[in-house]
């Protein structure tokens, strides 16, 4: 028997008592809807069909069912359906001439009895006047109406070509179109972004984590906060600062307690546009700890103006001591802000965000990458005019792995030089290899090792060669080239391995250019003296372009291949040191290109030991050394200039690639370094070093 | 919507130690928009608990009852009806339906409660509702031992009220429903 007191939960009592429950919730948040505008929010019949729509949406979805909250994504909605209603019915009334609701003669009456409560005197009490009172004099035909009043007449004419504004917008219908509005918007209408998601404590069903969403949707902001400023993240996650204590307020409004009415009107327009459509990803990303709300452009822009406005207040949270006066400032939002600046920044930090949710897959890379990352990403974001300035703090790391590791390399090359081991100077080698390939014709990966276990004097003579000629190379524009040269630290295997593997000229290019790079770079990291050029690349990378990227992170490959490949010839590889500045290297090699050349570098990387096509890159040079003059060394750049297929060409080619007019002494030089041609000897060696590094001091 | 609560005669603790657990369970607060309560509860504690469950409590002299400021009769209107409450010691005879009848007309209530009698009763009389809770414990009365626990909720909505009663027979609590219709008021006799 169906009693009120009855336990049965599915009895009717038993639902009616809890409707009563939810009605008494709306309610009293309703009560306290915007209190500011309260002579429109909080007058009787805006009051009924706010508490209708989310009554009628609570009930349809049960599990959802009314949280605090989900009225401020409400009346906004209704607010611009009100203000839209009460535009066009201006502009009737003033031009009502022109508004025929008349089909083949006859005209059709409405009458609107429903909502009478006087939207005008709340209008007149807004700060931003909406209405336009002024215009009162009749025209007499459309065209001279003002455009913008032609254009809504025009629209709303119902059974016109035109457009059926007086239609979509109805003022008897605006409750249902309120309804249908939040409807989409909590329930993302398809998308990858649904509200309703934000309110629900339990996780997903198809999340990777186990959070909820709304934890992991704070998780994805301070994600991409760290990729973009990582020392205010830092600073921020040492106060204890979780995301969720002010993103869950941000996030489940969308910002509607930051800003005013109209404010944030501006910035729904912008989150509104963005398309909500679900990125789809690769199915390798599944396993990975992509962010749900990253997945979509929509779930972009939000998180990405959230760290916008966190970036706004950047000085003043860095001021900041304890976690209390922190999350003070980022709860109350200040009110006169430059939204436009924000808008702007969180465009910008939205390619940002859907990009970061790719990479996150590689977070085990972990600061290293970071900073890498954090190094492009700078670049990017100062294209785009930050609102706050950035400070090269993440960059810091990069050099500091390349000062350990040249410390580090140092030490084992003088071990090695002991041991009578190759050196890491390059030339040295590459003279020797010139040698060497010379007086073949096939290549031959004994030979070289056979090579480069000849040690001897020859070693601090070409380190010195190799200093200068670093030096003189690091000094170059490209600052990156710098970076890449710090960085060194791998083998210089992987380099000709990736060679000898490319047909592709391109490929060869970078890869001769990172060879030439890592020569010189060993050379800086050899000699102490070279600190100026490591404190070049501590300035960021910024993206340049895509070139300069391709040579310098190939070189930075080579480098590493090639240094490493000095100092362990047949060893196995260092690992201390080397994998730091190896994985930002790697990974931002990865990250920053498709191309082939990643590939190539990577797959070069996994094979170490390859001498082969080490000598085979000589060889070739060899090769190319012999098709040259040799005596010039006024360097014409044409040689340098005209592709070819050649890899010395192309070494040379890509070395100097960001100084295309300067490339021709470069190159020149360089070949005459290579001129070897069998007869190159230490000395010869030496001279062409220095006539290479005259000719770049020239440059430069 | 409104639950109105019609209670009494639980004797509490002279003749009996407590609500039935099955009651107990059922009378959760934040349901119940009025209790009316009969009398004799008789301790202060059962006139808390009963302001527990709901703040608009209303309560009339038992014979037993050790608060003495209870009223002996009243009334109040919830709704479109009008209710009177009385104990019903002071009808006599005790139950006699045309005595209760002439308390009605007298307090010119619609639903008149009454108790003291610890069996429940609810049926129209003369344009009129009387209905009596009996007793909420079982407590025996004055003329018999054989008492079932039984209380009444009332759901008065607009000119309808539906009488739900609801009995522990056998350890079991039974429900029943009765509906009861207001017609057109009559007039109060002279």
């Amino acid at each position: 028997m169906d009693n009120p007191l009855s336990q049965n939960p599915d009895s009717t009592w038993g639902r009616f008592f809890r409707n009563a429950e939810l009605e008494k919730m709306v309610d009293q948040d309703l009560s306290r809807l915007y209190p500011e505008h309260g002579s429109y929010f909080q007058t009787p019949g805006c009051q009924g069909m706010l508490r209708r729509i989310l009554l009628l949406w609570c009930l349809g979805h049960p599990e959802c069912g009314y949280r605090q909250g989900m009225h401020e994504l409400l009346a906004p909605l209704l607010y611009v359906l009100h203000v839209d209603v009460e535009r066009l019915s201006e502009v009737r009334k003033l031009y009502e001439d022109h508004f025929i609701d008349k089909f083949d003669g006859l005209s059709f009456e409405e009458n609107d009895v429903t909502y009478n409560f006087d939207f005008k005197k709340f209008l007149d009490s807004m700060e931003d006047e909406i209405g336009s009172h002024s215009n009162s004099k009749k025209v007499k035909s459309l065209d001279e109406l003002d455009p913008e009043i032609q254009t809504i007449v025009l629209l709303s004419d119902a059974y016109g070509a035109e457009g059926e504004l007086g239609i979509v917008l109805s003022e008897k219908f605006m409750e249902h179109d309120a309804y249908c509005m939040f409807d989409a918007l909590m329930s993302g209408a398809h998308g990858a972004v649904a509200m309703a998601d934000f309110f629900s404590p339990s996780p997903a069903a198809e999340s990777h984590s186990s959070l909820p969403p709304i934890i992991e949707a704070s998780a994805a902001l301070y994600h991409l906060l760290s990729i973009v400023d990582s020392s205010l993240h830092s600073h921020l996650v040492e106060l204890g600062v979780e995301p969720q204590y002010f993103a869950l307020r941000w996030l489940r409004v969308l910002f509607g307690r930051e800003f005013s009415l109209q404010d944030l009107l501006v910035i729904w327009d912008e989150i509104f546009t963005a398309d909500n459509s679900q990125l789809h990803r690769d199915s390798e990303d599944d396993e990975s700890s992509s962010f749900k709300i990253l997945n979509s452009h929509r779930g972009a822009l939000i998180s990405a103006v959230a760290v916008s406005m966190i970036l706004y207040l950047r000085s003043s949270l860095l001021a900041t001591e304890n976690a209390t006066s922190c999350l003070q400032r980022l709860l109350n939002f200040p009110e006169n802000i430059n939204l436009k600046k924000i808008i702007v920044k969180a465009k910008s930090l939205q390619i940002l965000a859907l990009d970061s949710n790719v990479s996150s897959l590689s977070s085990t890379f972990g600061g290293a990458y970071n900073c890498s990352k954090s190094a492009v990403v700078r670049g990017h974001s100062l294209s785009s005019d930050s609102v706050s300035p950035k400070t090269p703090l993440s960059l810091v790391p990069d050099s500091y792995w390349e000062e350990k590791w040249r410390v580090l390399h140092k030490e084992e090359e003088l071990r090695q030089n002991s041991v009578g081991k190759q050196t890491p100077s390059g030339k040295k080698r590459w003279s020797e290899k010139v040698k060497l390939s010379l007086s073949r014709t096939e290549s031959d990966p004994s030979p070289a090792r056979a090579e480069n276990c000849k040690k001897g004097h020859r070693s601090s003579i070409r380190r010195s060669l190799l200093e200068d000629l670093s030096r003189q190379l690091g000094l170059e524009e490209d600052a990156e080239k710098g970076g890449c040269l710090g960085a060194s630290n791998s083998e210089d295997d992987h380099c000709i391995e990736v060679l000898v593997e490319g047909d592709n000229c391109t490929n060869k290019e970078s890869i001769c250019a990172a060879e030439e790079r890592c020569e010189s770079g060993s050379g800086t990291v050899v000699s102490d003296e070279n600190s100026s050029i490591f404190s070049e690349p501590a300035s960021p990378g910024s993206g340049t372009n895509d070139h300069e990227n391709d040579t310098e992170k190939s070189s930075v490959a080579s480098n590493l291949f090639i240094d490493e490949n000095d100092d362990h010839q047949q060893s196995n590889l260092e690992d201390s040191p080397l994998p730091v500045s190896l994985p930002p290297e790697d990974v931002s090699l990865n990250s920053l290109h498709e191309n082939e050349s990643s590939g190539k570098m990577v797959s070069a990387m996994k094979e170490r030991r390859h001498l082969s096509g080490r000598f085979q890159w000589f060889w070739k040079f060899g090769r190319n050394n012999v098709g040259e003059e040799t005596s010039d060394k006024g360097g014409t750049n044409e040689a340098a200039k005209s592709p070819n297929h050649d890899c010395k060409r192309q070494v040379i080619e890509s070395v100097f690639q960001q100084d295309r007019c300067q490339v021709g002494s470069l190159d020149n030089f360089s070949k005459n370094i290579l001129v070897g041609k069998g007869q190159v000897t230490a000395m010869t060696a030496l001279k062409e070093l220095r006539k290479i590094s005259n000719l770049l001091s020239e440059i430069v | 919507m409104v639950l109105v609560l019609a209670i009494g005669d639980l004797h509490i603790p002279h003749r009996a130690p407590d609500l039935p657990p099955k009651f107990k369970s059922m009378l959760v607060p934040g349901k119940i928009q009025h209790i009316i309560c009969t009398g004799n509860l008789c301790v202060k504690e059962v006139h808390d608990y009963f302001k527990s469950l709901c703040p608009d409590l209303h309560v009339t002299r038992g014979e037993f009852d050790e608060d003495s400021r209870y009223p002996e009769n009243k009334t109040l209107t919830i709704g479109q009806f009008k209710l009177g409450i009385c104990h019903g010691h002071q009808v006599i005879p005790w139950g006699d339906l045309d005595s209760l009848a002439m308390l009605q007309r007298q307090l010119d209530v619609d639903i008149l409660v009454t108790g003291h009698t610890h069996q429940f009763k609810a049926y129209k009389h003369e344009g009129g509702v009387v209905i009596n809770p009996g007793s909420a414990t079982g407590a025996y009365s004055s003329f018999t031992y054989d008492v079932n626990p039984s209380f009444v909720l009332m759901d008065i909505d607009g000119l309808r009220v539906v009488v739900y009663v609801y009995e522990l027979i056998d350890g079991e609590v039974k429900v029943d429903k009765i509906d009861f219709k207001k017609t057109a008021t009559t007039r109060s006799a002279q």
